[in-house]
């Protein structure tokens, strides 16, 4: 495979040191009204990018001191984690805050100068719906599949998967599944490659993809890719980059990755990058950002583009730090 | 980790390089947003939940509805200070509200960051009173004082409530695909559950089925929009709004939007989720049923008529097709059909798509389909595809690794499933109890 990629003209490989400095600078733009328009997603874009910069193997590339001094930072009383300092906490930063401690191996200073590992656990596990076994976000209510997959990954990463009903929140999730393979953000909605990551990995995490259907689903995430390469997230939709990681890591969950043209895929995600100033956009042409940079970098890594560390298609962590921190 | 909010989407790149002028423009902006953020912050950790302190969450909410923690400010703010007290229901608090928060917050002195402890019950406290049980429509003559206070109340929440859905619908438009802001819509309208008499709640959460018309017209495959739909359908339908089931209406607005765009899968998905329950509460006879699959086959295949590249259309196809195979243990239509009926419909199906062939020899769905079927049949019969099923099916495989090659790996291996390689294995043909035919869904 890799004997084809030599083939790929100089603009279509990936710029490795571009992509780093543009996230290297992100935290520098606090002259820019964007950069404070996004303060709410702070935690989540520092996970996103830390990744990035892990499986393009440059793991320094952030200060892991200043990096770890932020997640604790944004830790509430209670366990939970806000996007950053003063904003309340959630399901989907305190996810974030603790892949970015296991990855950069800091669950000691989490204990240390932190709450504590029990006490974000304890967090998590009040947010599920003991009647229906699915997630909360927040103390306010909103349910969905996002949720109870993110309590899945941080809970087990922790160590404390134990402190929920995992029985219950299978069944919920066997409950989102559709004639199609696919499964819904709740149930009775319809497929969508998000929500398919999102129930897929749950299930992988609970020891129960067996309760996949695994051909149906493979057929439909496989009808994802369009002309041009690209994958889309539901039937007759555009393609974006976000999209290699959603169904990409999907297939390869339930072991289908070769049901797509991998070349073309790699070939469309190359084409959304900003070769000189870094980043990867949802589409070729349009305005980068940190998420589809990390996604669009995860998905060359499930399709072994060379020079990139291996990601973990659960987690969407680098492999090793799922090795280390699962004890594989 | 799978929220989009604040990510770009189909925006053009352009230089990131800003001139002076806009730079310091920025600088002023920031300064502006942080002042007011400062300003919200401030009064909150001094608890004052005022009607002042909620315009200012307004005005920041406008410049950026994903800041969620400004929306928890909100509701906050509407617990403590707006909403009427229903526990203290002879006072009539209904004019503006004192700075008097009902302790029930924690004491961390973290400003809004203080989230409300360590429990996390969606509705703290104030609101259990008051809800269901004694409705305007009960009139269980208590006294009248606290009766007047009570509908004093009521009508002050009702106005907070109202209030608060229009101020979401112009940020919703603008902002369809934001969680945040439909996550709070609905946290209003439970709130109108909570505290209004049910008939009065009703009618808002009616009003509500437009909301989602509105935004199913201008994207109609928005999926919060859809999510949206089908929350309030099921609200309307729950005992606690006095509700009944809205299945007949519901499936005549995805038959509405099926017809303006046949390519609307999720009007399609829809439709196929409401069948089975649209038929148990017609009480449908077995003939009834079998109508009503004609009529979707009907439809459906008239459409594939027209647009056999439209992948929403075959879904829905082979949704129909599962009803007669894949039946047991999932809501069906035809429950009662015996096994040559089944066989007779497949059949019906499979010499119907091979009509198409004659105008669309290009379009691999077909093929796709074809080969399905023919398993699907197979699968009905307990039996290995015979010679002539397995030489259409090696051509139909042909045809399709030349039409799709980007998807050759899916077809290799469904080509090494049915047995097609020269000398290969038994095709994996699932054996499937079609004696069951009784296991009607839900």
């Amino acid at each position: 495979m890799a004997e084809a990629f030599k083939k790929l003209p100089e603009k279509l490989q990936l710029a490795t040191s571009a992509h780093v400095k543009y996230i290297q600078s992100l935290d520098t733009r606090k002259d820019e009204y964007d950069y404070w328009l996004t303060e709410h997603l702070r935690l989540n874009g520092l996970y996103w990018g830390l990744t990035a910069l892990h499986l393009l193997g440059h793991p320094d590339a952030l200060p892991r001191a200043e990096t770890i001094d932020f997640v604790l930072s944004c830790q509430h009383e209670n366990g939970g984690f806000g996007a950053a300092p003063g904003h309340d906490a959630h399901m989907l930063s305190t996810v974030s805050a603790v892949q970015i401690l296991a990855t950069i191996d800091a669950f000691d200073d989490l204990e240390k100068r932190g709450r504590g590992k029990a006490q974000v656990g304890k967090y998590i596990a009040n947010l599920q719906n003991r009647q229906t076994g699915t997630f909360a976000g927040d103390e306010w209510g909103e349910e969905d599949t996002r949720f109870l997959y993110g309590a899945f990954n941080a809970l087990s990463l922790l160590g404390l998967l134990y402190l929920v009903d995992v029985d219950k929140a299978v069944d919920h999730i066997v409950a989102c599944a559709n004639f199609d393979g696919g499964y819904g953000v709740s149930p009775g909605a319809e497929s969508h490659a998000g929500q398919i990551f999102t129930c897929v990995a749950a299930l992988t995490i609970a020891g129960r993809r067996g309760l996949v259907d695994a051909d149906r689903l493979g057929r439909w995430l496989s009808e994802r890719q369009i002309a041009g390469g690209g994958l889309n997230g539901r039937p007759e939709k555009k393609e974006d980059v976000c999209y290699s990681w959603w169904v990409l890591s999907s297939l390869e969950m339930i072991g289908k990755t070769h049901w797509i043209d991998r070349d073309q895929l790699i070939g469309f995600i190359l084409r959304c990058q900003d070769t000189e100033r870094g980043g990867i956009s949802d589409r070729p042409g349009d305005m980068v950002d940190v998420w589809h940079t990390l996604f669009g970098i995860t998905g060359l890594s499930l399709l072994e583009y060379p020079g990139l560390q291996p990601v973990d298609e659960v987690y969407c962590m680098p492999k090793s730090t799922i090795e280390r921190v699962l004890g594989r | 980790m799978a929220d989009q909010g604040g990510s770009q989407h189909g925006i053009a790149r352009t230089s990131r390089a800003r001139t002076d002028e806009q730079r310091t423009l920025d600088l002023e902006r920031i300064q502006k947003y942080h002042l007011l953020e400062e300003e919200i912050r401030s009064h909150v950790s001094q608890h004052n939940y005022t009607p002042h302190v909620f315009q200012l969450t307004s005005k920041l909410l406008k410049l950026n509805p994903e800041y969620y923690t400004i929306w928890n400010v909100r509701r906050r703010l509407l617990i403590y200070g707006l909403f009427s007290k229903p526990s203290a229901g002879s006072l009539p608090s209904t004019a503006s509200p004192t700075s008097s928060p009902t302790a029930t917050t924690t004491t961390s002195s973290a400003a809004c960051s203080s989230s409300l402890s360590t429990a996390t019950p969606p509705a703290p406290g104030p609101q259990t009173a008051g809800r269901s049980g004694t409705t305007a429509d009960d009139n269980n003559n208590t006294e009248e004082t606290h009766g007047a206070a009570e509908e004093g109340n009521q009508q002050n929440d009702l106005n907070i409530i109202k209030t608060e859905l229009g101020f979401t619908i112009p940020l919703l438009l603008e902002s369809p695909k934001c969680y945040w802001i439909w996550s709070y819509r609905l946290w209003i309208l439970q709130q109108a559950i909570d505290r209004l008499p049910v008939l009065v709640a009703r009618r808002i959460w009616e009003e509500e089925l437009g909301l989602a018309s509105k935004m199913l017209t201008k994207d109609r495959r928005n999926f919060h929009a859809w999510g949206y739909r089908r929350h309030v359908v099921e609200q309307l339908e729950s005992s606690q709004l006095g509700g009944k089931s809205m299945a007949e209406s519901e499936f005549e607005y995805t038959t509405r939007m099926i017809s303006q765009d046949l390519s609307n899968f999720s009007a399609w998905h829809s439709r196929s989720k409401l069948i089975p329950r649209l038929l148990d509460e017609r009480k449908a006879d077995d003939a009834a049923r079998e109508m009503l699959l004609n009529e979707e086959f009907g439809l459906i295949c008239r459409a594939i008529n027209v647009g056999p590249e439209d992948q929403s259309l075959w879904y829905y196809h082979r949704s129909l097709m599962l009803n007669l195979v894949g039946f047991v243990g999932h809501p069906t239509i035809t429950p009662a059909f015996s096994r040559d009926d089944r066989v007779t419909y497949v059949v019906r199906e499979i010499e119907g798509i091979k009509e198409l062939l004659e105008d669309y020899d290009d379009v691999k769905l077909i093929y796709e389909a074809l080969i399905d079927y023919t398993l699907y049949l197979c699968q009905l019969l307990g039996r290995q595809p015979d010679v002539t099923e397995k030489q259409a099916m090696t051509e139909w495989l042909a045809m399709l690794k030349k039409l799709d090659p980007m998807r050759n790996g899916r077809w290799n291996d469904l080509e090494r499933d049915c047995g097609l390689l020269n000398g290969g294995r038994r095709p994996k043909v699932v054996s499937i109890d079609v004696g069951q035919g009784q296991g009607q869904g839900e």
